[in-house]
């Protein structure tokens, strides 16, 4: 087990790995996007109260879901800096913060642009949009902190603290949030009959779209981690190997 | 094994000081020092008094639309007053090498850094509880919601403090750090906003307000606990 977890944290050894698992998430996510896609805008049928409007839901909520699972995923990795100081998974973090940002400035975007139709305002202070906003300020600061601290050890160690502090604070930052104003609509719960509003008919298309944008999102954080892990063992014999067999 | 090592040490520091001695001597240390430096002391009651101005100036001087406001002016700006003076809390600290012995002292970091951040408390935070009324008076806040002010004012800002402790921790080595601290510690002070701001608006509605000073007390327990940890970690990695 410890072996396992060992190897695991080595950068040549995830290079190595993710460099196999790449095109099967390749195919993956091309096979679940289309699908997904096409189904959403071609063969959902209509809303009976929002019309077309409801397609943007295949992006906006898978979107907004995956955000919300990049703090655990920074905090976890942030506890395995701190604890084991393993280089990989602060580098893993260092890449997920940005694209957790990105993600939660695409959810925000969606949002706004399915709500200006619905409740005839681009934005609202609603709870979940606000804890949204809030959760974006809170990746921008990992994000500033990191990129203030020169040495690369201090600010991986420092921003792996804030990661934790944030990711405690995410969920207390929702639930008041939401005591203090709620307008957006309570998510809808799956239910097997086609006759509800929220059928296998308008879910398996959006089931497929999460697992396709969760595809989607390991690609990118697999890609910008082994960026990352090239740039900073540029040194490195292995890394000097390959740039020298691409280079024939 | 920490207790040994001082007892084996040559005449002189034979005696291990006690953790509530280390506490109290920091603490006394830290109040001193911003006696002594009056200016320091001043300044962010000044900041909280020029803000909360500013606000009838840029908004409206109608006594109606103040009253509206009055509780988040009040409540922003007393956020505002103790991110500028968090600043204080490391920084001398940090320059001179006092921060350095503070990290070397045998006693547990957390209740140095607690006895730290209770002292910036007791000095910034504090007085502005102490200034509140005043300005809650001149945007005519309603007479009853004045007592609910002051005690969430007292519930919340040492939450400030001890957050914004963690924000100046992680910072205090960096050479521009003016900005970066209250982007990282901003967000974060959103719940002990939200619910303060709302105590005071709920209680001109005449609504119950057990559950606003139920959560302020579980998110001062809550730092109280967590958030000294997390500064002297953050220390830890600051200063090496």
């Amino acid at each position: 087990m410890w072996q396992w977890f060992y190897r695991m944290g080595s950068p040549k050894w995830f290079y190595e790995m993710s460099g196999k698992w790449l095109p099967w998430l390749y195919v993956l996510m091309t096979v679940l996007m289309s699908v997904g896609i096409v189904w959403a805008l071609l063969f959902v049928p209509q809303d009976y109260q929002q019309g077309n409007t409801i397609r943007i839901m295949y992006v906006h909520v898978p979107v907004a879901s995956i955000s919300l699972a990049c703090f655990p995923l920074m905090a976890v990795a942030g506890v395995i800096t701190l604890v084991w100081k393993m280089k990989l998974a602060d580098m893993v973090a260092k890449c997920a913060a940005p694209i957790g940002a990105w993600f939660t400035a695409v959810a925000l975007a969606t949002g706004a642009i399915w709500g200006q139709p619905i409740w005839g305002t681009w934005w609202a202070w609603d709870a979940r949009l606000t804890s949204m906003l809030i959760q974006f300020f809170l990746l921008i600061g990992v994000i500033a902190l990191r990129s203030a601290i020169e040495s690369p050890d201090d600010s991986a160690r420092a921003s792996a603290l804030l990661a934790i502090v944030g990711a405690i604070n995410v969920p207390i930052i929702k639930y008041s949030v939401e005591w203090w104003n709620t307008l957006h609509q309570p998510a809808s719960n799956f239910s097997m009959d086609n006759e509800s509003a929220f059928g296998p008919e308008i879910w398996v298309p959006l089931v497929i779209m999460i697992f396709a944008v969760y595809c989607f999102f390991v690609i990118s954080l697999i890609l910008s981690t082994r960026n990352e892990i090239l740039r900073r063992e540029r040194r490195a014999q292995w890394v000097q190997d390959i740039v020298a067999g691409e280079k024939v | 094994m920490k207790q040994q090592t001082l007892d084996s040490l040559p005449d002189g520091h034979a005696t291990p000081v006690s953790t509530f001695t280390a506490f109290r001597a920091t603490l006394r240390r830290d109040l001193l020092i911003a006696l002594k430096r009056r200016n320091d002391l001043l300044n962010p009651l000044m900041f909280f008094l020029i803000v909360v101005s500013l606000f009838p100036l840029g908004v409206s001087s109608d006594p109606q639309e103040l009253t509206r406001i009055a509780a988040g002016t009040v409540w922003v700006s007393a956020l505002l007053a103790s991110m500028l003076s968090l600043d204080n809390l490391y920084r001398a600290d940090y320059e001179d090498g006092s921060l350095e012995q503070l990290l070397l002292s045998p006693q547990p970091l957390y209740f140095l850094v607690l006895a730290k951040n209770i002292g910036h408390w007791l000095v910034s935070g504090l007085p502005v509880v102490l200034l509140s009324p005043l300005l809650a008076y001149m945007l005519y806040l309603p007479a009853d919601a004045y007592w609910t002010l002051v005690f969430t004012l007292l519930l919340g800002t040492p939450v400030l403090s001890l957050f914004g402790s963690i924000g100046v921790a992680l910072t205090v080595g960096l050479g521009s750090r003016g900005l970066i601290l209250a982007v990282i510690v901003l967000p974060l002070t959103v719940p002990v906003l939200i619910i303060g701001a709302k105590a005071v608006a709920d209680v001109s509605l005449g609504l119950p307000l057990a559950m606003h000073y139920s959560l302020l007390g579980a998110l001062l327990a809550l730092s109280l606990s967590l958030a000294p940890l997390a500064s002297a970690a953050a220390l830890k990695i600051s200063v090496n």
